[in-house]
């Protein structure tokens, strides 16, 4: 892992975000010996994944098997790591690829600091914690999260009351108040976009009314709060603290939708819901939960039997439409619900105290506003043919994961393979076509 | 922990970060000064007894999602713990921090 190079570094390949599809793509690249430059905007490789509880359709540990991918990449000698970087634009000329990055400053000199954390202990300013989903609290200089990649402490300026106690108990000299922004530009023969997803706004259907509760929570949110190091350290509703007693999971809540500009399906809700609403009946064993869907689309391999396990434990299916969610004093939250089931009395009004919106996946960075690649209709960028499933419109520059698309882990794994592979082959015939002149 | 002198770059790299934030701003004081005291009363309501979160919000007239959040960040730094349930509700105690030296040091 380097984080210190300049303009005259020029890898093989560059690799968009340090997701899991990012990550794949560059370990399957630099163990064909190629030089890999990985650039990720956050303070930390891992994406997505790393902030996971548990996965499905395993419920393997989110984090055991993301860090030692994080590892294997931070560690492998062909593979380079910047972090806290952008990539801003590329433009493409001669089959060279210039991408242009915007470093942003971490006010810690990363060859200097030992992730000892003094500087976080003795801080004494903390901020809604934006890796707990803003749930937690951290302070303003502090190690992203306890197995971030790099281990290297970051200040955040816009929190910091430029106290100096940092630079103070630093131990190695480490803190650099006067770093800048940087910018640079790395030329490389391909490139790899990996920049993933997020979710669309928790707000984006008024008829729920996020805005007026704290217990209408996102996935993302209930992923941290089932995590074994999560914010609270077990499930309690954001509101109060209360050990919630009865979750809903409204589906459909960000996709399948014209209206808000997401007709397609996110493809994962489905399948992530199921295993949150097992994780928290293991979690709270006397808790009632219930999943309203339009339809379950359990497709992968194991998946199906993941849903059936999940109706034996006693998990409610109820299928229908959540029309409207009105939060009402004291806390609980109306749910007004068509059952489609329900011949006699398809209309009712359920009570919960905490409810989880399967909010819908867009893409997590738009290339195509900077850069020769094109996204298509969706906005995730698009592929050329059905063959070639991780080729842009661009030569030499290729995508994988959930920046083509909503998928699950096994796809965005399978798919960074396939990306590389692509990359690689159009490496080596290009080096080819040159010796041959 | 031990506390070192600011040399007189580190200063003037500490001046420049200011003037680059645009100073601090009074609503940033503002901020800081409440975070150190919601902490300090908590801290104190603790020492007397073990609390849940409306508890707590309730003793100090502060909104619940504000005393749950504090409590996560003490938790997280080490100053309180979780020490069993009522009502519902994970109740917390400040934790006892032995500043004795410990035997043969
Ligand atoms: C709540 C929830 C639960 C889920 N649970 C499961 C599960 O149990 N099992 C399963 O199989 N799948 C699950 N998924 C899906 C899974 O999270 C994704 O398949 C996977 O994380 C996608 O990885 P990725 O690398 O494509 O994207 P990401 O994880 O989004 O990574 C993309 C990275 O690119 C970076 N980036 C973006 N733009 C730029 C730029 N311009 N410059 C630099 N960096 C950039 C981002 O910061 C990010 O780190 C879940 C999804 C959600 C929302």
């Amino acid at each position: 892992m380097n984080t210190q190079i300049d303009s005259s570094f020029t890898p093989d390949a560059l690799v968009v975000g340090g997701g899991i599809a990012g990550l794949q793509s560059a370990l399957d690249l630099a163990d064909q010996g190629l030089k890999v430059l990985v650039v990720e905007r956050q303070a930390s490789i891992g994406g997505h994944m790393i902030a996971l509880s548990k996965v499905f359709p395993t419920l393997d540990c989110a984090s055991c098997i993301t860090t030692p991918k994080m590892s294997a990449a931070a560690h492998h000698e062909n593979i380079t790591i910047l972090t806290s970087t952008e990539v801003e634009a590329i433009e493409s000329a001669g089959g060279v690829h210039h991408v242009k990055l915007l470093q942003k400053p971490t006010y810690v000199n990363f060859d200097k600091c030992i992730g000892c954390r003094l500087c976080e202990y003795a801080c004494d300013t903390e901020y809604p914690d934006p890796f707990e989903e803003g749930l937690g609290a951290v302070k303003a200089i502090a190690v992203p999260f306890t197995n971030a990649i790099p281990q290297k402490a970051v200040l955040n300026a816009e929190h910091c009351s430029t106290c100096g106690t940092c630079a103070r108990v630093c131990p190695t000299d480490a803190i650099e108040f006067d770093q800048q922004p940087r910018r640079l530009t790395i030329a490389t023969d391909a490139v790899i976009v990996a920049s993933g997803f997020k979710l669309n706004s928790i707000t984006v259907k008024p008829q729920y009314n996020a805005q007026r509760s704290q217990d209408i929570i996102s996935p993302l949110t209930l992923e941290r709060l089932l995590a074994p190091h999560g914010p609270y350290g077990r499930v309690l509703r954001p509101s109060d603290g209360k050990i919630p007693g009865s979750i809903a999971f409204v589906q459909c809540a960000g996709s399948r939708d014209e209206s808000i500009g997401v007709p397609y399906c996110s493809r994962v809700c489905c399948m992530y819901s199921i295993k949150q609403a097992m994780l928290l009946s293991g979690a709270l064993p006397l808790a009632d939960i219930t999943i309203y869907y339009m339809d379950i689309r359990a497709f992968g391999k194991g998946y199906e039997q993941f849903f059936q396990n999940a109706k034996a434990m006693g998990i409610n299916f109820v299928r229908g439409k959540v029309a409207r969610i009105d939060p009402l004093d004291g806390g609980d939250l109306s749910l007004h619900v068509e059952n489609t089931e329900e011949a006699e009395n398809p209309i009712a009004e359920r009570r919960h105290d905490l409810v989880v919106l399967a909010q819908g996946m867009i893409p997590g960075w738009n290339p195509a506003a900077a850069t020769p690649v094109a996204c298509a209709a969706d906005g995730f960028v698009a592929t050329t043919s059905l063959t070639a499933p991780t080729a842009t419109v661009a030569p030499g520059i290729f995508v994988a994961g959930t920046a083509a698309g909503p998928k699950d882990i096994v796809d965005t794994i399978a798919e960074a393979g396939a990306a590389a592979m692509q990359a690689s082959q159009y490496l080596f015939q290009k080096r080819a076509e040159a010796l041959v002149g | 922990m031990a506390m070192k002198t600011l040399t007189a770059e580190q200063k003037k790299a500490l001046a420049t970060l200011r003037e680059r934030l645009g100073g601090i701003s009074e609503e940033k004081r503002q901020a800081q000064r409440h975070l150190v005291a919601a902490r300090k009363s908590i801290q104190k309501f603790l020492q007397a007894q073990q609390a849940t979160v409306p508890q707590l919000a309730q003793a100090l007239g502060m909104p619940a999602d504000e005393a749950l959040w504090h409590v996560t960040g003490m938790r997280k730094y080490g100053k309180v713990t979780e020490v069993g349930e009522e009502d519902d509700y994970p109740l917390y105690a400040l934790v006892e921090i032995d500043d004795k030296p410990a035997a043969g040091h």
